[in-house]
Parts: C-alpha cells; structure tokens; sequence
C-alpha cells in the first residue's frame, strides 16, 4: 500500500481509539469506534484477494450492525435519562443494549461467529491488529457502563471461555486458532468485569502480551497452518523453544505469565461465593488448553516428514526486528513471581 | 398537529417495512426516498427544520443521488418489486410484526405529548439545531476537525479500496 494512505489509515487508528478514550460523550465515542471500523478496512483488503475482500466485507457488515445498535442505545438512553454521560444508564433496557452491541463489536460469545472466518482471511498484523487494538475502544467503554445486574456479563464470559475453548477443537488454521483463543480470553475477562474492574484491566493487557508475542512468533516464519508449524523447527530452532511456552502461558499454566489473570479471577470469584462459576470456568479453559498443547506437541514433540532440503536451511542473518518479539516473549513467560507489583499498579 | 405527525410515522414505518421486504435495489431506493421524506416532515413537526433541510440536501439529494446512479449501473432486465411473492411475504410479516408491537406497546398513543425538539424553549429562529451547527464551528471546533478528518478518511479508504479497478478489491470473482 502507498506509504501516505497507509499512515493515514494507521493515525486513524490511534485517533479512534484516543477519542473513545477522551470521551463522555456518547455520540463522541460512537464516532471514535466509527473511526477505528473505516480506518481498518482498507487494512485489512490491502492485498486484495477474494478471501481477504470477503473477510473485509463480513467484518464491515457485523461492525456496522454493532455500531447501529450502539448509537440506537446511546440516543435511547440519552432520551430516557436526558443527558448524553456514558456513565449514567441507570435503565438495563438501555445498557444491556449498549452491552450487546459492544460484545458483537469484540466478538464475545454468542456474537463470536464472525470472528474466526474474518480472522482467517487477513495477514497475521492485520489479525494482530484486530485481536489487540481494535478491543480496546469496545471494553473501555462496556467497562464505563457499570450495569445495576452483573448477569449479562457472566452470561457472555461464561459462554465466551465455553465457545472459545470447545470451537478451537477442531481447528487446523492457526487464524482461526487465535481468533477463538481471543474469544475466550475475552471471556475471562468479562466474567470479572462486573466483580473488580482492576482484574479485567489485568486480564486484558496479559492477554494483549500474550498474543502479541504469539502473533509476532507467527510472523517471524510466516505460518498459518499446523502443517507448516510442525517444519519451522529447522528454520528457527530458538521458537521450539519459546513458542510452546507463549502457548502454554496463553492456556494459563502456571509458572507462566498466563496464569496470573486466571488465579486472580478464580480467587476473586471465590471471595464473591460463585464458586460453581468458577469451577465451571476453570474447566471450560482446559477446552482451549487442548488446543494450545496440541500446537505445541505439533511444533516441539514431533518431527514431521520433510524433504532432507527441508531441514537443513541457510541460517541467513535476521531482517526483522527481534525487540518486540524478545520483549513480549519474556513477558509471557517470566511475570508471574512479579503478581503482587502488578496487582499494586492496577488502579481502577 | 398530532394527527399529521402520526401520518408521517405511520408512513415512516411502512416505508421502512417497503424496504426491509428486500426487493430489487431501485424500488428499495424509492422505499428510501419515501422514507427519509416523511422523516424530514417528522423533523419539521418536532422543530428542527434546519436538520430537516440539510436531511433533504445531503441525504436525499446527495447520497441517495449517487446510490441511484451506482444501482443504474447494475441493472437487471426483471427487477423484483413489491408484486413478487418473496418480497410480498416478508412484507405482510412485517407488517403483521408491527401490528403485533403496536398492540403490545402502543398504549395510550393518544395522550402523549411529542415534546420539541430542544425542550421547552419556544418559538424562535434560533432553533436547537441552528445553534447547534454553530456551537461546532466556535467553541466546538476540535469536533469540526475531527468530523472533517473522518469524512476525509472515508473518502481515502473508498478510494483505496477502489484501486486498480479490476486489478484490486473489485474484479469480477
């Protein structure tokens, strides 16, 4: 794409998901998601092949449908209560509205199921894009709402970690892959959004590490299919290390970074007397760690077949820039003994 | 004065129902036309006539305009109106839909009162919407930016989405 329309598209972006930060207004915030849907478009069809325009097409439509329904519940409300503050919507006619319309916009089950076709047919820094950034409008504002009743979001975090897990069974395409491990890590994060907001804030930036670095390990030998994880073992040996360890942390085990979200969730639901949730939670998770372990008995505990030219590559020097890769990589792996520092610095 | 404005609505939903039944795209266009005139008129009752003259320029005589000449474009010999038996029948559901909304909640329509259209300030020329547009071009002006910058925006990405004609996003697949 032509370096000027590109950078425009990209200070989109970042202007969208400022505005929906700065705002209390709702038409303001509305406008800032707008921004983030049209500034992405173009991204995501840069190459201009049919399932990529189809991808573009079917998340266009769905974000669309989201934004209509957000900006009918945010006049609705504005009707009902007479100001235009997105923190006051004392009626659950209008914030459930407006909770709907924002899980279609992140892809929170039972909206998810555009989620993995869109995600399949984009590059994966679109796919990272959409995964990361384009959440980060949608949950500030469902965050702001504060419902009177915590039942919606249990009912979509609770569907969001079953759909995410039991979807990705079956999958072979490592897109679709990370777009149900979004599902459900969405999820987690929405089950405790109503409990204690810091948790959530928690649960999201360890999952934006988490997947920033799976994406960008992706990236770096440019698979999408299990296929041809399983050969990457010749190109970047240092990834059969690492990558198994980013999906395991992403599956919540401890001693990994991932399960610092989950145990600070299951304690915080525990102290809230939904133990049945919880455990209900903790075991629709293992859905999802199936598949992550299976990903990593693919690319680590196996040695494919491979043509002999196949496994002895030139080892040429890198071209890429390795900083975000190393930094999120050790973030996902080394920060659970720093839990109680991160607890400390989660304000809200 | 109520009366009129119940007409006007009545054909607001009616032509919403024209459009929803998914008929070919120069009747659904009509169903717009139709549609976003008596919406204007809802906009006059409630006094926002500024509002309700820009709704006629830009919207009718602006985007609708174009749509139409982009659906001229992709013409079809039969196109399938509201005689058509598909569409017909999503028609009657929906009106039958609305029915059943309007017995459910359409209590007491009689006895309510409209309101205006920026509360209880009476007549005067300076009418909500009017101040409105000028609030956004004084004090409102990082808002006149940013909506400037979106409509901008939009315009770079039809044309990046538009590129190379059929080369890029719209060949014939």
């Amino acid at each position: 794409m032509a370096p000027l329309i590109y950078s425009a598209l990209i200070i989109s972006l970042g202007l969208g998901t400022t505005m929906t930060f700065a705002s209390t207004h709702w038409y303001l915030a509305w406008m800032g998601i707008e921004i983030n849907t049209l500034a992405i478009i173009p991204l995501m069809a840069q190459n201009h092949i049919p399932r990529a325009i189809e991808a573009t097409t079917k998340y266009f439509f769905v974000q669309a449908t989201a934004s209509a329904t957000l900006l009918f519940a945010g006049i609705s409300n504005a009707f009902l209560t007479g100001q235009w503050n997105i923190t006051y919507t004392p009626y659950t006619l209008t914030s459930t509205l407006i909770t709907l319309a924002l899980a279609m916009k992140i892809g929170l089950a039972p909206l998810h199921s555009w989620m993995p076709e869109v995600m399949q047919g984009l590059n994966l820094l679109t796919g990272l894009i959409l995964s990361t950034w384009q959440k980060l409008a949608p949950l500030y504002l469902i965050y702001q709402i504060q419902p009177n009743n915590p039942n919606i979001f249990i009912a979509l975090g609770l569907m969001s970690i079953i759909v995410g897990g039991w979807g990705g069974f079956n999958q072979v395409q490592l897109r679709k892959i990370l777009a149900y491990s979004s599902i459900a890590h969405l999820g987690w994060m929405i089950l405790i959004l109503s409990f204690s907001p810091p948790l959530a804030l928690l649960t999201i930036i360890i999952y934006i590490l988490m997947t920033f670095s799976l994406f960008s390990s992706f990236m770096l030998t440019r698979t999408t299919h299990i296929n041809s994880l399983s050969t990457t073992w010749a190109k970047i040996p240092i990834l059969t290390i690492s990558t198994p360890l980013i999906l395991l942390s992403l599956g919540g085990l401890p001693p990994l970074t991932g399960f610092m979200p989950k145990w600070m969730i299951l304690q915080e639901l525990t102290k809230q007397s939904l133990c049945p949730l919880a455990t209900m939670a903790a075991l629709s998770s293992l859905f999802s760690l199936y598949f992550y372990l299976r990903l990593s008995y693919a690319m680590t505990l196996t040695m494919p077949p491979n043509n002999p030219a196949g496994t002895l590559p030139w080892r040429l020097n890198p071209q890429h820039n390795t900083l975000p890769l190393a930094l999120t990589t050790t973030s996902t792996i080394c920060l659970l003994p720093m839990t109680p520092a991160i607890m400390s610095l989660m304000p809200f | 004065m109520s009366y009129m404005m119940y007409i006007l609505l009545f054909g607001l939903v009616l032509g919403l129902v024209a459009i929803a039944s998914n008929p070919s795209p120069y009747f659904a266009a009509l169903g717009l036309v139709v549609v976003a005139g008596v919406g204007c008129g809802v906009l006059v009752g409630s006094g926002g006539c500024f509002l309700s003259l820009i709704l006629f320029l830009i919207y009718l005589g602006g985007m609708l305009v174009v749509f139409a000449y982009s659906a001229a474009m992709a013409a079809e010999p039969y196109p399938e109106g509201w005689g058509s038996w598909p569409t017909l029948r999503l028609m009657v559901g929906y009106v039958l839909g609305v029915g059943v909304a309007w017995g459910l909640l359409g209590g007491g329509w009689y006895e309510e009162d409209w309101g205006g259209f920026d509360g209880l300030v009476g007549e005067s020329v300076l009418r909500g919407d009017v101040v409105g547009v000028s609030v956004m071009y004084s004090s409102g002006g990082w808002l006149l930016i940013g909506g400037g910058w979106v409509l901008l925006l939009t315009l770079f990405v039809v044309l990046e989405l538009t590129r190379g004609l059929s080369r890029g996003a719209l060949r014939a697949v």
